[in-house]
């Protein structure tokens, strides 16, 4: 097990590096320089050019790069935040959408699980008809249209919670906006636990520990959510992911400064050094996920684990 | 048991050899078709699949003569006609639907109907009303709708095509294999969906084109994660062992003894790809960068009529309408076809 | 594994799930103590909404509207203007022209000093001005320096010459000489535009490249001080400086900058008491424009679409008219944008510069190109002659904002309207992306837009001059460039009534060969709550300025 695990973690260092040689190579592709703007003239581009660097070889445009990036410099924003450390821009913004994204995944998955259990034990009632119509309906409207109309109604309307994010309002200002963003993840977690849930419960083993007597929520929680886990938690990596970029809509309408928004606002501005910073930020985020859900895996399905430790299996 | 009694007995037959291939050959084309007959009949059971299937077809139907019966082009603007509410003849006679629209302003509500400004406003009728410039809502979404129906098309191709095939593979040879299959997808999936689709569609030409590709690109790897892990779960199972001891080929341990048993998890999971790509698509219009205008897609006339949304509330019902009926209806028939498909669920 | 192990894994697997929210929810404290609990709506505080971030707190660096509204509210330059737009001393205690229009010599207040205690002295501007004019700075309004006219400017921008040998020198430290090479009539006009702005060497020497990213990296010598900020903030707040020479008459306690960029959400936030002040957009417009909190401004950009005048038809001046009289600005205007933007018939926009006659420029200049079908049809007609070509294929190229968007759509439908046999495909692309492609030349059509700089017709004229850098289209008229030149540091720079009207004639040249086709200028529409007063708001420069504000 050990072995593996750092055999993961391994490869998930290096699957890093080949992203950012990929985002580098990307990046060059992209058109526009960062210094196109109407007034500077052609002498005083050439002149930020060269002091940027990017007048350099590209393999010295990228060794430079990645030495930085480990030594925790992203370089500087060009446009957004004209000559300010991109790190000093992230280092702003990334605790807030990561809280945002955190408490709205905790929220979704949650509410989600005990939707999808609901439903599929009382399936095919009144009660799996609602919890697969809200998941539906969760899925099938955009979290922006969550968020204009939550904050209409519990924002403006009621007054119940803030409107717009704003320091003092502590955690309170994430309400509306976890809210919306919850949607999605609750709505994907609720359908997949049911039909998770359902196939495990219907299978040979849970009838067996059920003709034993075992029941209630000793049988749901130890013996079916568990098996029922290993397919749940393949969707979570991908969705916390989807989650970061998809909040930059939501994080725009309730103000949030978040990461989400700088990352539009770079991709708009070509504002290369942030574009790159977020990107990898973005991936190591998602590759720590996918790492600990591999491992979780493993954890949970011995028949995964031994697989990989011993071939003959 | 029954089903010898199915068969017609014969008496010129009667004493004919009945060996044994004579039976096998009886049994496929029995299984074979109750299979199918009895994918139908319990798909038609399923109440919630009858109505997604009945509203997807009613979708697809309205897509295709929508934009051509209202009598305006999609593109088409009439200078006069902007913001106009809702107007249905027959339905306006009840008081509902009549082109009255009440805009809250801070001076007080005001009762506006539009049909009754403008010259010759009485002949016309916009049935799902018109947007801010004057273009009918009742062709745009439906245009629309056109777009949205195209790019499920594409995800779902893409899923089965590229996703269901990686993942099946990479998770059946496992070992090296799996391991650069998967080293690959995290590298591509490493790089967030914002990313590659943003760059992509920046490097290429803004269009139909690069939407496609962009969701060709980044689609199947949730499928194939899934397809994966599924057939991680299965491969060692021993009706799968008793196929290999048998002499099966990999690929027919794959597509004919796996597939079969994960179908209904990668029915679901492509079912959701549908919703992913259409909210690609919606959100690449959000960031500016999605269909081009004045062409619509049920995403893009959502972020469009968004705008107006505390003003004109009537102008995002229906392409939001439409795409949550799309929506419902696609995972209330992929509910019903699970049901009829998972062996394992026939008890339940 | 025994099961008790395993167990105990899930539930830490689970419990993983939460972990992204616990460790943000202690940065989230720490934010919290930092920040100073706010009961803003009560006070005396203007609680304001903009639709971007600030961009830069520098200002020699800063380009934008919005950077610019706030260092304006904690930096003073030596002028200011005043509600009506005129130049009115700030810094500057006296001011002393020589006779040619060549040397100016500034007294510097004697009460004017940072916040960190040290007096504004007459170096600060020598500083930031060697700063504005040096290649290495990379300041965007770094030509401003030559359009102001001062010696050796346009050497020390292109690296000819050193930044110490730009005509400024401090004769003392309250005295600031500028030497000019040549008399420029908006001097004192530009004396007030933020990248004039002084700027204090020796804290910049302490805070380096960390200027303006945070209240202590940050000084002030204006009105208000910062007291919330970090790069690219979505909140800032401000407070009074009471070592504002002029503090007596500052009536606000503070300001409070909010960055929303949907505009229901901002409407929402007004309405309920949250925000002061904010702008509207589009189809609001109609529910608000009755309200007596609703106020219209003007705003000197203007928008037009620019014609690659190297693209196959569009060097054919008749197609270029026939397209710029095909589209009904006033529809545009009216019905599209809604907020106060008017159709325009020219290109130097309204209520821009007062000539030596004391009238604004339209009143006495012409109007051009107005939308005409039937004399549209007629010059493309001519135009079908003169190339031998029936139908036509334009791209055009359009930024990606909701405005922007709608009126290229509208133009689209109207030109095909209009114009039977061109087609016109847009393209819609991220601004920086619009701006690069037509800087290569790699278009047919762009709808773009300028801002003017200073309050003279020459910010908008010197554009279009052969081989100039924004002159897209390539457009060329010798007559045209003769003008202009002269009347930056030419013949006509000496005698303000004959350049005037040369001015005008310029615009006439540029018009009757349609160089540019102008759509409309920009007007704003603003909520204002009726207990405040006092916010000028202005068409060039800084679009809104707070010093009179009073909150009841």
């Amino acid at each position: 097990m050990k072995k593996y695990v750092l055999k993961r973690v391994l490869m998930s260092v290096v699957t890093l590096m080949v992203i950012v040689l990929v985002l580098f190579t990307l990046m060059q592709l992209l058109p526009g320089s960062p210094f196109n703007d109407e007034r500077l003239s052609i002498e005083q581009q050439q002149v930020l050019m060269t002091k940027y660097g990017l007048n350099d070889p590209i393999p010295v445009q990228f060794f430079r790069y990645v030495k930085n990036m480990l030594t925790g410099d992203f370089g500087k924003s060009y446009t957004i935040s004209k000559d300010t450390d991109v790190s000093l821009l992230l280092q702003n913004r990334l605790p807030i959408s990561l809280l945002l994204g955190g408490i709205s995944i905790a929220l979704g998955s949650v509410v989600g699980l005990f939707l999808g259990i609901a439903a599929a034990l009382k399936h095919n009632s009144l009660l799996d008809s609602a919890a697969t119509f809200l998941s539906v309906v969760g899925v099938s409207i955009p979290s922006y249209v969550f968020a204009l109309g939550l904050s209409y109604y519990f924002g403006f309307q009621l007054g119940w919670f803030p409107m717009l994010y704003s320091v003092s309002d502590g955690l309170l200002a994430f309400a509306l906006p976890a809210v919306a963003l919850s949607m999605t993840v609750m709505a994907t977690v609720a359908r997949f636990t049911r039909t998770e849930m359902i196939e495990v419960l219907s299978s040979d083993y849970i009838q067996l520990v059920e003709s034993k007597g075992v029941s209630g929520g000793h049988l749901i929680f130890k013996h079916a959510l568990r098996n029922a886990s290993i397919s749940i938690i393949t969707i979570l990596g991908p969705l916390v992911v989807s989650l970061m970029t998809g909040s930059l809509v939501v994080e725009k309408i309730f103000s949030i400064p978040g990461i989400g928004q700088l990352m539009v606002q770079a991709i708009q501005s070509n504002d290369y050094n942030v574009i790159l910073a977020l990107a990898f930020v973005y991936s190591a985020l998602y590759i720590f996920v996918m790492l600990g859900v591999d491992i979780m895996y493993g954890v949970l399905d011995p028949r995964i684990r031994l697989a990989k430790e011993d071939s003959n299996g | 048991m029954d089903k010898t009694l199915d068969h017609p007995i014969n008496p010129i037959d009667d004493f004919t050899f009945i060996g044994a291939d004579n039976i096998s050959q009886i049994d496929e084309v029995y299984e074979e078709d109750s299979f199918w007959k009895q994918l139908v009949k319990r798909v038609m059971k399923n109440k919630g699949s009858i109505f997604g299937f009945i509203s997807i077809t009613l979708i697809i139907f309205m897509a295709l003569i929508g934009p051509m019966i209202s009598g305006y082009e999609f593109d088409e603007q009439v200078a006069g006609h902007e913001s106009m509410a809702p107007r249905i003849p027959i339905l306006e006679n009840f008081g509902i639907f009549d082109g009255t629209e009440t805009l809250k302003t801070s001076t007080g509500e005001l009762e506006v109907n539009k049909y009754e400004v403008i010259e010759g406003g009485e002949e016309v009728y916009h049935w799902f009303g018109t947007d801010v410039l004057g273009r009918d809502l009742f062709t745009r979404t439906w245009e629309g709708t056109r777009i949205s129906l195209y790019i499920a098309l594409v995800a779902v191709v893409v899923d089965v095509l590229i996703g269901m095939t990686y993942g099946m593979v990479s998770g059946y040879y496992g070992g090296r294999i799996d391991n650069i299959m998967q080293r690959s997808v995290e590298v591509l999936n490493g790089i967030p969906n914002l990313v590659v689709v943003t760059l992509l569609i920046i490097i290429l030409k803004p269009g139909l084109m690069s939407i496609t590709l962009a969701i060709a690109i980044t689609g199947w790897i949730g499928m194939s994660r899934v397809a994966r892990a599924s057939m991680l779960k299965l491969k060692e199972s021993e009706y799968v062992l008793a196929a290999r001891t048998m002499g099966a080929k990999d690929l027919t341990i794959m597509y004919k003894e796996i597939l079969p048993n994960i179908f209904s998890q990668l029915l679901i999971m492509s079912m959701f790809s549908i919703p992913n790509a259409i909210f690609t698509e919606a959100f690449l219009a959000f960031v500016g960068i999605g269909i081009p205008v004045p062409m619509a897609s049920l995403g893009s006339l959502i972020s469009e009529n968004f705008k107006s949304l505390t003003t004109h509330f009537y102008m995002i019902v229906p392409p939001v309408v439409v795409l949550a009926l799309l929506m419902l209806s696609f995972n209330l028939l992929a509910d019903g076809l699970r049901d009829a498909l998972d062996p394992t669920m026939k008890e339940v | 594994m025994t099961k008790l192990n395993k167990k105990h894994l899930l539930v830490s697997g689970l419990a993983s799930l939460l972990v992204l929210s616990a460790c943000g929810g202690e940065t989230n404290e720490e934010v919290d103590s930092s920040a100073e609990a706010d009961t803003s709506s009560d006070s005396q505080v203007l609680n304001v909404q903009v639709d971007v971030e600030v961009a830069s707190m520098d200002p020699q660096i800063a380009t934008d509207g919005t950077s610019f509204e706030v260092i304006a509210n904690t930096i003073d330059g030596l002028y200011q203007v005043d509600a009506d737009g005129n130049p009115i001393p700030a810094l500057a205690e006296t001011t002393d022209k020589s006779e040619d229009g060549l040397t100016y010599t500034f007294k510097i207040r004697e009460d004017a000093e940072w916040t960190n205690g040290e007096p504004v002295t007459a170096q600060d501007f020598v500083y930031s001005w060697r700063r504005l004019a040096n290649p290495e700075t990379g300041s965007e309004y770094g030509y401003i320096m030559g359009i102001a006219g001062l010696e050796n400017a346009n050497e020390v921008l292109a690296g000819e010459k050193a930044p110490e040998e730009l005509g400024v020198t401090a004769l003392d430290e309250k005295t600031l000489e500028v030497k000019l090479a040549n008399p420029v009539p908006y001097f004192e006009s530009l004396m007030s535009f933020i990248s004039f702005y002084p700027l204090n060497e020796e804290f910049m020497n302490e805070v380096g490249d960390q200027y303006g990213t945070s209240p202590d990296t940050l000084l002030a010598n204006g009105a208000f001080e910062i007291t919330s900020y970090e790069p690219a903030a979505t909140t800032i707040q401000l407070e009074k400086n009471e070592s504002y020479y002029d503090a007596e008459s500052i009536e606000l306690e503070g300001m409070k900058y909010q960055v929303i960029k949907d505009s229901q959400q901002a409407m929402l936030s007004y309405q309920n008491g949250d925000l002061d002040l904010v702008t509207l957009a589009g189809e609001q417009v109609d529910l608000f424009k009755d309200d007596p909190e609703f106020v219209n401004t003007q705003a000197g950009y203007l928008w037009y679409i620019s014609p690659n005048t190297l693209v196959e038809g569009l060097e054919n001046e008749n197609l270029r008219k026939a397209l710029a009289m095909s589209f009904d600005k006033e529809q545009i205007a009216e019905t599209v944008l809604k907020d106060g933007s008017s159709a325009a018939d020219y290109v130097i926009p309204e209520g821009l510069a007062t000539g030596p006659d004391g009238k604004d420029f339209r009143e006495t200049a012409d109007t051009y190109l107005a939308y005409d079908p039937e004399a549209a049809t007629e010059a493309f007609e001519v135009a079908k002659e003169e190339t031998g070509q029936d139908t036509f294929t334009f791209g055009l190229l359009v930024e990606d904002t909701e405005s922007a968007i709608n009126v290229s759509q509208v133009l689209k439908s109207q030109i095909e309207d209009t114009l039977d046999g061109v087609t016109i495909e847009i393209e819609q692309m991220p601004k920086k992306t619009r701006l690069d492609r037509m800087k290569q030349g790699d278009y047919d059509l762009g709808l773009t837009r300028w801002g003017p700089d200073y309050a003279d017709p020459m910010t908008y004229l010197d554009l279009w001059v052969t081989d100039g850098s924004n002159n897209d289209g390539s457009w060329s008229n010798e007559e045209y460039d003769e003008i202009v030149f002269s009347a930056i540091d030419g013949d006509l720079s000496l005698d303000t009534e004959a350049r005037w009207e040369a001015l005008k004639e310029a615009e006439a040249i540029i018009m009757d060969e349609a160089g540019v086709l102008p759509v409309y200028q920009k007007g704003n529409a603003v909520m204002m709550q009726d207990n405040v007063s006092g916010v000028d708001f202005h068409a060039v420069g800084l679009s809104r300025v707070y010093k009179n504000v009073v909150k009841e």
